[in-house]
């Protein structure tokens, strides 16, 4: 058995897994969530599993701890999941320091400084 | 020497009109919203306004995710420190915290997070209605600083939006220059709610998807903030979807029933509420009664063939198993 076979064998293991882990469909009711559906349901659920699975993955490199990256991803919708999968690293993260404006004046000094007044 | 220094001089005087007369030309693409506020103030707001009950918690370096959510869900009635919100919705290597989590936050503590519509009116109209307002803002002067405060005021004779925001409890804030900060974020704020409370801008389809997204979380809310919704919107689908479902998931299958058949009178061609009417009078054991409804939802096309042929297979099964069948557990 080559290498690349074992890690991929590895790889579907773990995504199954943890995508097996996230099911939590009612038997033989039909969700809330299918009354109004954006597309079919099947696929909204599957892309659900799966993007869950990535995303608490994405969440654990981002330095989050694993037990917590998979209750914040508990509470999220399918839809939402699927959004974070998509741009987890582009969007915009809140969260502003005085360090930031200690590095404008810094910058700002420095320009006076070899700029102007040389 | 002098000559040169002269020129100098001119040429940043001229920069200097020029880009006053840029500023003043640009300012109606810059904060079109606030120009449009001037001669168009939203109808049945008032004109000054302060939520002055709004807690106010002071962030700690870049934790103004945590902070401005501790605002918004103490207020919104849960007894929460931002400390305690860091595990939920901090990251570590992205140093803040992304709009997703801050809307799936509150869920974990039976509140409802809503994104708003991006109009600067619908935010005057949740501060008005008494919610403050979480909102995402670029606070960088030269390269994006994202930063999440909250709105709790405005004073329109000031042109003033009252913000807690950083570790400024009562920050004023020009209409405009707000305006321009909140612009970059394309106008992302979110309000916190108890689950029996609307948001007052709310669209039934958002909202009941806000409501789906907590009762992932928390069942017992979810039930509360779906009786809210259906007494709000009474042919709402998803409202009764959602509720009967939270109901059965619960054991109390008397009245999921009751919520589906009453629902079923105003809707009667709605396969999604046959099948689960039938599912639960299943579950109670009253089989017969089932299969008559899930045989029409079998004659009706619908999207959902395969969950009411699963539903009828289950049903004929439990029929055949025990011809004196005994209630058998929901789920």
């Amino acid at each position: 058995m080559n290498l690349a076979f074992k890690k991929t064998t590895c790889r579907v293991l773990v995504v199954s897994l943890l995508a097996l882990s996230f099911q939590a469909a009612q038997a033989g009711l039909i969700r809330a969530e299918q009354a109004a559906p954006p597309m079919s349901a099947e696929r909204a659920l599957l892309l659900g599993t799966l993007d869950r699975a990535e995303v608490t993955a994405q969440l654990q490199a981002l330095g989050v701890d694993p037990l917590a990256a998979r209750q914040r991803i508990q509470s999220m919708s399918d839809q939402e999941v699927h959004a974070m999968a998509q741009d987890i690293q582009a969007a915009p993260a809140g969260g502003m320091s005085d360090w930031a404006w200690v590095a404008v004046v810094l910058l700002g000094v420095a320009i006076w400084y070899y700029a102007v007044r040389k | 020497m002098p000559q040169t220094l002269r020129g100098a001089l001119r040429l940043a005087r001229w920069l200097a009109c020029a880009a006053v007369l840029q500023w003043l030309a640009g300012c109606g693409t810059l904060i079109p919203q606030t120009v449009a506020l001037r001669t168009d103030w939203p109808q049945g707001v008032p004109r000054q306004v302060e939520l002055a009950r709004v807690p106010f918690y002071p962030q700690d370096d870049y934790l103004c995710g945590p902070a401005a959510l501790a605002m918004a869900m103490n207020h919104g009635g849960a007894g929460v420190r931002p400390e305690a919100l860091v595990d939920e919705v901090w990251l570590p290597s992205r140093r803040g915290s992304l709009q997703l989590e801050m809307l799936a936050a509150p869920r974990r503590h039976g509140l409802v997070g809503y994104r708003l519509e991006p109009r600067y009116a619908d935010l005057l109209r949740e501060v008005a209605a008494g919610n403050p307002v979480i909102v995402l803002q670029d606070a960088g002067l030269l390269f994006p600083q994202w930063h999440y405060a909250v709105v709790n005021g405005f004073d329109y004779a000031t042109g003033t939006v009252y913000l807690r925001s950083g570790r400024q409890p009562r920050q004023a804030m020009p209409f405009s220059y707000f305006e321009r900060t909140w612009r970059a974020g394309s106008y992302w704020a979110m309000v916190v709610l108890p689950p029996e409370r609307i948001a007052a801008t709310a669209s039934e389809d958002r909202w009941l998807e806000a409501v789906n997204a907590l009762a992932r979380s928390d069942g017992a809310a979810g039930v509360r903030a779906y009786r809210a919704a259906l007494a709000r919107w009474p042919d709402s689908l998803p409202a009764v979807v959602g509720l009967a479902n939270q109901l059965h998931d619960e054991g109390v299958l008397d009245e999921a029933a009751a919520v589906l058949r009453a629902a079923l009178q105003r809707n009667p061609a709605s396969v999604i509420l046959q099948n689960n009417l039938a599912q639960t009078l299943s579950d109670q054991g009253r089989n017969d009664e089932a299969l008559a409804w899930i045989r029409r939802a079998e004659a009706a096309h619908s999207p959902f063939a395969s969950e009411v042929r699963a539903t009828r297979k289950l049903i004929e099964e439990r029929l055949l198993g025990s011809p004196n069948p005994a209630p058998a557990p929901p789920g």
